[in-house]
């Protein structure tokens, strides 16, 4: 395998586990999210003007397993609201989002390389009561030395029904597919994660696993 | 002539509840989740004559206490929600404080 596939294979397996909140919270809303494993930190801070679009800067660091390469992406999103359906006890939500960023590189034990231009699209459809929890997710990435896509669906149980002053709990499992020829041997198999999700007021944390034992944390601030 | 008053003293009795309303209870589809709560909530909060701000997911309601002889009106209550990404189904307006209904929620009433 070779160091750039190597590198784009700890992005996407470390990606695989990436929090699947809604890209909007809610209007006249600041988002702030960071997130870290092993092999990535990614932060972002989203402000929505209203319900149905938001807006902001992100950052990514990939650093693959062996530690010899790195890679680092910085981007402006726009997330669009589609369609939502309210329901007397649900929801349902379709949204849209692109961006464009540079992406530098190293070389192994190398410096950053120059930036190159890296566009992202993708898209959200996600369905909720208070104790289910389902989501398909389509996230792209295109630069002119790499191309892939990522399909995730999340589906989630909450022993309890929460109210908004208690303590959200969830319980999730994720299976995710990839394109773009990142993953080799592993190309026609799902990843699988198992997740759990706590939320209170603003402050929402997520806790996973996959069956690589790669595990990750992430949390979020929404005022 | 008896029928106009009857209607002026009808009118002016529901103006007269209407004005001492503590609270304004609202029942919203879509309210299922932390955020939409924290959204509307900050939309309410916004509002001059809003005291306290009570949302209830179980219920589905957004509870607003009003400041002394203030009102938000119906029409300003649907714009509000409806900014926020929400449907507005059903206003009332009681004399009920916001820690009653907090209580009559807790409860499972």
């Amino acid at each position: 395998m070779t160091q750039r596939r190597r590198l784009l294979l700890a992005f996407v397996v470390t990606g695989s586990l990436t929090a699947q909140a809604k890209p909007i919270a809610f209007a006249d809303g600041t988002t702030v999210m960071h997130e870290r494993n092993t092999n990535m930190l990614e932060s972002q801070a989203f402000y929505a003007p209203t319900y149905w679009w938001s807006a902001g800067p992100g950052f990514m660091r990939l650093t693959s397993d062996d530690k010899q390469k790195q890679r680092e992406i910085g981007y402006v999103q726009l997330n669009y609201l589609v369609k939502r359906w309210n329901l007397p006890a649900a929801q349902g939500n379709v949204f849209a989002y692109g961006g464009v960023g540079t992406a530098r590189s190293t070389e192994i034990g190398g410096r950053l390389g120059n930036s190159e231009t890296v566009w992202r699209y993708g898209g959200q459809g996600d369905y909720e009561t208070r104790t289910i929890y389902t989501s398909f997710k389509v996230d792209g990435y295109r630069s002119p030395s790499f191309s892939h896509r990522i399909s995730t669906v999340q589906l989630g149980y909450a022993p309890y029904e929460h109210d908004y002053e208690d303590l959200a709990v969830w319980f999730l499992l994720q299976a995710r597919h990839y394109t773009g020829g990142l993953r080799d041997e592993r190309e026609r198999k799902l990843d699988q994660a198992a997740l759990i999700r706590l939320f209170k007021g603003p402050i929402w944390a997520e806790l996973g696993v996959n069956r690589e034992r790669k595990t990750q944390f992430m949390i979020m601030f929404n005022y | 002539m008896k029928i106009f008053i009857r209607i002026a003293l009808t009118s002016f009795l529901l103006a007269s509840a209407a004005a001492q309303a503590k609270t304004i209870e609202i029942t919203v589809d879509g309210l299922v989740c932390a955020f939409c709560a924290q959204g509307i909530e900050k939309k309410m909060k916004a509002q001059a004559a809003t005291d306290k701000v009570f949302v209830s997911l179980e219920k589905r309601i957004v509870a607003v206490s009003l400041k002394d002889g203030q009102d938000i009106a119906d029409d300003k209550l649907k714009t509000e929600i409806t900014d926020a990404g929400y449907v507005v189904k059903v206003i009332k307006r009681s004399d009920e404080s916001l820690d009653v209904i907090r209580a009559r929620v807790k409860a499972g009433k």
